[in-house]
């Protein structure tokens, strides 16, 4: 019989805020899931855009990178310093992209290792925050100046947004290695498309 | 004209479990951003596959509404088998997810409009509300063993993650439809 497949939620221990760390153990399952399922994304498929003026794989990953970051900055009511936490800046990830647009120069090239660096800085800055945040913190107001206004929210917003944020963008990960597929398949002749393999998502 | 926009995560009333209830102003929250987000579908938009095999919005929206209830179910309620069709009126053969590779969209999907699926959508809503308002915040911690799959898997959860799951699974789908719609106007030129 096979193992069993747990799924259980609990906080992450060494967090002292426990509904900090039930949103960190989230991200984390997040994060576990979306390194499963871009294993073996080679560099012409995270840079594969399934029509011009849409995102990448990879454009997908660095955003998801660069916003846990940003809002986590905001949060903690620091400048945002993505080239000193990622090695890029904040719009290297090239979105929004312009209608018809081409994928950033800045991620030409790039390897799944790349992206899975980033991705791990990300979170590693996160962790850094959440450390140090109790109880709290959670319900600190922070606001912020908007061309139209003002935007106020707590911190334990800023965490579910980059929790769904994360989950949303995983989604599309997965829907786009299913295109990157069904294209390739149809590339190779009408047999293979019958043929292709069926995403997880998509 | 200046506006202050205010976004806090709270802890709606009626709950037993503040940890509860803040799950569930997640999951309405993304409820909120899918139903604006999906305003003014067709029919054709709903139907729209982009390849044989791959998913419709319609499907996507079905699958979400079908998916929660089960969920709230087998999940939350701890009910041996779900039932989901009898509260959304949608079965796991009529929302077609997992589609066979070069299969069409299912056929108990053709045709419906958004209200259907908005109806679902909402029908499921409310039984989450109400499977999980007696929750309180050890059951988070309650583990749900379901019998084996036919392929021997076993799956082992407890309620926390259920919500989660919820969440994060609604969250995913979500994105897809924006994706999907993009899509449709990028290759039919915005018609």
């Amino acid at each position: 019989m096979n193992a069993p497949r747990q799924r259980i939620l609990q906080p992450v221990a060494g967090i002292p805020a426990p509904e900090i760390g039930l949103f960190l153990a989230q991200m984390d399952d997040q994060s576990r899931r979306l390194t499963e399922d871009t294993r073996g994304a080679t560099v012409d498929e995270l840079a594969w855009q399934p029509r011009a003026g849409m995102n990448t794989i990879g454009m997908l990953l660095a955003h998801n990178a660069i916003v846990e970051v940003f809002w986590i900055s905001h949060a903690a009511v620091i400048p945002c310093d993505c080239p000193g936490v990622l090695g890029i800046g904040v719009d290297d990830d090239g979105m929004p992209i312009p209608e018809d647009g081409l994928p950033p120069g800045t991620l030409a090239g790039k390897d799944i290792a790349w992206f899975d660096d980033l991705r791990a800085r990300a979170r590693a800055f996160t962790y850094d925050w959440a450390r140090r945040w109790t109880a709290k913190d959670l319900d600190r107001t922070i606001t912020r100046q908007r061309a139209d206004g003002e935007w106020t929210m707590n911190v334990r917003w800023i965490l579910y947004h980059v929790l769904e944020h994360e989950a949303g963008h995983y989604g599309q990960v997965n829907l786009i290695r299913h295109q990157h597929r069904a294209a390739a398949a149809m590339a190779a002749g009408p047999r293979m498309a019958t043929l292709a393999p069926h995403g997880a998502a998509g | 004209m200046s506006q202050t926009l205010t976004t806090r995560l709270e802890t709606p009333a009626g709950y037993r479990s503040s940890e509860v209830a803040r799950f569930i102003w997640q999951l309405d929250e993304q409820r909120r951003r899918l139903i604006e987000d999906t305003r003014g579908l067709t029919i054709a938009e709903l139907e729209w596959q982009p390849a044989p095999g791959m998913n419709t919005i319609g499907m996507l929206l079905a699958h979400i509404a079908f998916a929660e209830t089960h969920l709230g179910q087998v999940g939350l309620a701890g009910e041996a088998a779900g039932h989901a069709h009898e509260v959304i009126g949608i079965s796991e053969e009529d929302e077609g997810l997992p589609l066979m590779a070069g299969a069409p969209p299912p056929p108990a999907l053709m045709g419906k409009d958004l209200a259907f699926f908005d109806d679902a959508l909402e029908s499921a809503r409310a039984h989450t509300h109400r499977v999980a308002k007696p929750l309180a915040d050890e059951d988070l911690l309650t583990e749900i063993v379901r019998p084996p799959r036919p392929d021997g898997t076993r799956r082992v959860f407890n309620k926390g993650w259920v919500l989660y799951h919820m969440l994060e699974h609604e969250a995913g789908h979500h994105a897809q439809i924006n994706l999907l719609r993009h899509l449709r106007r990028s290759t039919m030129g915005g018609a």
